[in-house]
């Protein structure tokens, strides 16, 4: 059983030349807005991808300003998708997903049985190595799942005779997609970038992405990452902007910053209409200019103080 | 002494689920009830338990009480052996170190075969959609023995799943190994809100070992999509504990929102 369904694929060579010709290895200043890293790096039509999770270190401040910017057409590869893809959906923006996990909720359980949105199953670890692929500059992988089952006739992944062990394995093929959006503890102005934590795919997307736009809680010194590069996760030269975003992660969570806020998180839960979804994007998303004003206006300096009083463990992040 | 139990039939899943564990194994824990059974295990029976999450933690052992819509979260990566990313958490799976896997279900049918994708209608146009596979597809075809919870609500099992999500027996004895997943694994038990399947060695089909302590077999059954096979004696399943509950009730889930359901009770 083979899915015959679209994908997004692009010869490894020509990932290559891209990378040759339009990946500066100079260091330079990249930090700007998040509108600005929008508009100038996320087009119509493009394939995204993120870390981490829409609870924990999720790249929320740049989700909300694709939303403003009205970006259309977009295909999401999503693994921990949710409540983004419901936003990015309800908005207007989004209108293929490969999943993953496709949560929360109703809203986006509706609009794909209304046709508004269509999802191809790849599976968490489906994905994850189909960027891991793109990262490596190979065609493909081989995996020992989603044999037997029927994501294989929802997705492209295809199952061939292991020339080594004579057996059927499954080949998953490689995702380069075009913007990366990360998430980070710190970066420097280059894009040099840290992570504290787990993650899904920090560094294999931002490899496997022709563009990256990475989104800090706090910019720090490039010599920082020069003293101390066991903890460098992402390198300057895959990174294409950088944008300061305190409580980037906001609804979710930023391990050893801040927690995550239930109540917005609840209130993001109970979007069951299309009215419901209006009413949520006019106030948090269309009626704020950009982030800063997300924060000032509609989350507030005493909830944040709250939200970092509440993130009480810290050991093992630093 | 005996006595009177009352507790609710998701206690009463989550308590028998971490009965099952093994102390110095390894268990991937899929997302929901199966990380507070592997919380309540670890508290309670197998201190040296390796839990695994797909994303990225090794070895971690929860803070309490345990934060809902947490996935990744210091709450629940805490004091973890180690943290990485998605494609080495599957490659801990896939290299055989997970003994056990454990993954929560939409529905279920007799060969253990998982949908979590849709119900109704056709994949393109279904008429509920839900999560899907996240993880699970990896979690059910690496891990040597996976282990099912589930609501024992009848419609749940099905002679045969709309959409194999991630695989059980498949088509039956053979058809895993035959499809190209890993030799020798499969799902192990399905643990539910009224009993505890296995499945039979040579058929492969799930079959009913252990009802919770009190409640007729014949009525467990009654109402499934399916009848299971019966094991030659059916045992009898003790009700939740004192201390289960009591660290169900007050340290790991004090808000009650994820160990509320449907009242029962039984004698201890």
């Amino acid at each position: 059983m083979q899915g015959n369904v679209e994908y997004r694929f692009e010869h490894p060579d020509e990932f290559r030349a891209y990378v040759r010709d339009r990946k500066s290895r100079k260091p330079a200043d990249k930090l700007c807005t998040a509108g600005e890293a929008v508009s100038r790096f996320l087009s119509d039509g493009d394939y995204i991808v993120y870390d981490f999770s829409s609870l924990t270190r999720g790249p929320q401040a740049l989700i909300r300003e694709v939303i403003r910017q009205g970006k259309k057409d977009l295909w999401i590869g999503a693994e921990f998708t949710l409540h983004e893809s419901a936003l990015l959906t309800g908005a207007g923006c989004a209108s293929r997903i490969d999943v993953g996990f496709l949560g929360y909720g109703s809203y986006i359980g509706q609009a794909v049985c209304d046709g508004r949105v269509k999802v191809y199953e790849w599976t968490n670890g489906g994905l994850a190595l189909r960027i891991l692929a793109g990262a490596r500059g190979v065609p493909f992988l081989p995996t020992r799942d989603l044999l037997g089952s029927d994501n294989l006739a929802v997705s492209a992944a295809k199952v061939i005779e292991d020339p080594y062990t004579g057996l059927p394995v499954c080949l998953v093929p490689a995702l380069n997609p075009d913007v990366a959006f990360i998430h980070v503890h710190q970066a420097d102005p280059h894009g040099d970038a840290r992570i504290f934590g787990t993650n899904l795919f920090a560094l294999e997307a931002a490899m496997a992405s022709r563009r990256v736009i990475v989104s800090a809680e706090e910019i720090i010194e490039p010599d920082d990452f020069r003293k101390d590069p066991m903890r460098t996760t992402i390198p300057y030269f895959l990174v294409d902007a950088v944008v300061h975003a305190p409580f980037g992660a906001y609804p979710g969570a930023m391990p050893a910053r801040y927690e995550i806020d239930l109540e917005h998180v609840d209130l993001l839960n109970g979007i069951r209409t299309d009215d419901q979804m209006k009413k949520y994007l006019d106030e948090y998303v269309y009626g704020v200019a950009d982030h800063e004003e997300f924060l000032d206006k509609r989350v507030g300096s005493s909830r944040m103080r709250e939200l970092r009083r509440r993130a009480s463990i810290i050991e093992g992040y630093r | 002494m005996t006595r009177t139990v009352e507790f609710t039939d998701t206690e009463f899943m989550i308590a028998q689920g971490a009965r099952l564990m093994e102390d110095g194994k390894s268990i991937f824990v899929g997302w929901g009830i199966p990380q507070i059974v592997a919380i309540l295990a670890q508290k309670l029976y197998v201190p040296n338990v390796v839990q695994l999450f797909e994303f990225g933690a090794v070895g971690p052992q929860s803070v309490l009480p345990f934060v809902r819509g947490t996935m990744g979260g210091p709450q629940n990566t805490f004091r973890s052996l180690q943290w990485l990313g998605m494609n080495w958490a599957f490659a801990y799976s896939a290299s055989g170190y997970m003994d056990y896997g454990m993954l929560g279900a939409l529905q279920v049918d007799p060969y253990g075969n998982i949908n979590s994708t849709f119900l109704g209608g056709t994949f393109e146009k279904p008429e509920r959609r839900f999560a899907g596979s996240g993880g699970g597809n990896q979690v059910a075809s690496h891990c040597w023995r996976t282990v099912i919870i589930i609501k024992h609500e009848g419609r749940r099992f099905t002679p045969k799943v709309e959409f194999i999500t991630s695989p059980g027996y498949l088509t039956g004895p053979g058809a895993r190994e035959k499809a190209g997943l890993p030799r020798d694994t499969g799902p192990y038990r399905v643990v539910t809100s009224k009993a505890l399947f296995g499945f039979d060695e040579k058929t492969r089909e799930m079959t009913l070992l252990s009802v919770l302590r009190g409640a007729n077999p014949e009525e467990v059954v009654k109402g499934m999509g399916f009848r299971p096979l019966f094991a030659r004696e059916i045992a009898e399943i003790p009700p939740p504990t004192e201390e289960e509950l009591r660290l169900l009730r007050e340290e790991i889930d004090p808000s009650r929102i994820i160990i509320r359901g449907e009242r029962m009770s039984a004698t201890s």
